[in-house]
């Protein structure tokens, strides 16, 4: 059997500016997925995957940029991200933000 | 021989069992490098349609555990004590913000419940910046002490038990490393009230604001048992040391028994467990655990579990 989990990252946070999203361990998962949904606001929000060796400093994972706008859930894959994952937003009016972290090993 | 005999030659053999002193009869075995066995972040409460507007703003936003192999930017992976996975408890960065993960059981008898734990404490190393990070609180850098113990805050083991015709009540046991200003206590203290709920919110009683605590609000509320203890931080944010944590209760006779944490042993008789003055539906012989940890300073802080056991006499 596979281990996995689902981890809250964003819980209908309001937010108007740029953000990162809280560090989240993942070192014994060998896959993840971002469910990123947009329950409120009128702005829209792009969203980079991001890696850390320590959970303090952060680069890119790849050049991908997702778009989430009003109302609507996007979703991409994670894979050979080492050992920490967050995301870093753009965010262009308000957004109110629910952010799942599905991982398997 | 006899039966006792034979069990204590068992757990003895069980190199994963000879660490704990457990009761009769385990209920729950958690080894955090096989998954987080049940251990879930805590919610508040919410509406009919799942509007998470309606959850307490002091209760939105307690984090999810992490399965954490310690990683650290020094050194690397650290491991646990059992095998390389603990179970994570990490706050935000913010002043008052508290982690809390919960355990959900129900009691189907009374009497004495122990919970053992092998835990650490920590505070989120800090990179970068001037001199004047090697000052914290009570903390100037010497080259053994470091500042970011003074940055770490408290942590916390508690229960949330219910039974008897609804009769509610919570017992707790709070390290307090370091006071609101940063300064050291290093002292266990509990409760003398019941936490806030949400239906007092509800009913226009309370309204506690993001990153209120929400074991017992009001610093006042608190009261100090056994003596100041110091425990093992080991000098910088990345060395994670064990402590042994044994915390006995009784579902009887509502009331705490005691708790030792390493060779420090602590009668808890007399520290209050005071009750819900009215009586809950649906929680009848509600028996959770929960550990959080809080940050007094604009640092992380974290509490990892290698193992948990909860076992009972009945």
């Amino acid at each position: 059997m596979r281990q996995s989990l689902t981890a809250v990252l964003e819980r209908d946070t309001t937010f108007g500016t740029g953000f990162a999203t809280e560090p989240y361990e993942v070192a014994w998962a060998s896959e993840a997925r971002w469910f990123v949904q947009h329950v409120g606001g009128t702005g829209t929000a792009t969203y980079v995957t991001q890696v850390s060796p320590d959970g303090i400093t952060w680069c890119d994972l790849d050049e991908l940029e997702h778009v989430a706008v009003p109302g609507k859930l996007v979703s991409w894959p994670a894979t050979g991200f080492g050992h920490w994952l967050r995301l870093r937003a753009k965010v262009e009016g308000s957004v109110q933000v629910r952010i799942h972290l599905a991982v398997k090993a | 021989m006899t039966t006792s005999d034979v069990r204590a030659a068992l757990l003895a053999a069980d190199p994963r069992l000879s660490k704990f002193s457990p009761l009769p009869r385990i209920l729950a075995f958690d080894e955090f490098d096989s998954g987080t066995h049940g251990w879930t972040e805590l919610l508040g409460n919410y509406n009919g349609r799942g509007d998470l507007s309606t959850v307490d703003d002091h209760m939105r936003d307690f984090r999810p555990p992490q399965l954490s192999a310690c990683n650290f930017f020094d050194i690397g992976t650290h491991g646990a004590l059992s095998g390389t996975y603990a179970l994570k408890l990490a706050t935000r960065p913010y002043k008052g913000h508290t982690a809390v993960a919960i355990r959900r059981l129900t009691m189907s008898g009374r009497g004495l419940v122990q919970l053992e734990t092998y835990f650490a404490f920590k505070s989120e190393a800090t990179l970068g910046g001037g001199a004047e990070l090697d000052n914290f609180g009570d903390v100037q850098w010497d080259g053994n002490t470091h500042p970011s113990e003074a940055q770490f805050g408290a942590f916390t083991v508690a229960t949330d038990l219910c039974g008897d015709g609804g009769l509610r009540y919570h017992t707790v046991a709070r390290y307090q490393n370091t006071d609101l200003d940063n300064h050291f206590t290093r002292q266990w203290i509990a409760p003398t009230v019941p936490e806030p709920t949400p239906r007092e919110h509800f009913e226009g009683k309370v309204k506690l604001p993001y990153a209120a605590d929400f074991t017992a609000p009001n610093p006042e509320d608190w009261q100090a048992f056994g003596e100041p203890q110091e425990l093992c931080y080991n000098e910088v944010p990345t060395k994670v040391n064990w402590h042994y944590l044994r915390w006995l209760i009784d579902t009887d006779k509502r009331k705490n028994v005691e708790l030792q944490v390493n060779d420090r042993v602590m009668d808890m008789r007399d520290v209050p467990v005071p009750p819900y003055e009215e009586r809950y539906e649906t929680l009848e012989n509600l028996l959770n655990f929960y550990f959080s940890v809080r940050t007094h300073s604009s640092v992380r802080n974290f509490l990892f579990l290698d193992s948990v056991l909860i076992s009972v006499d009945w």
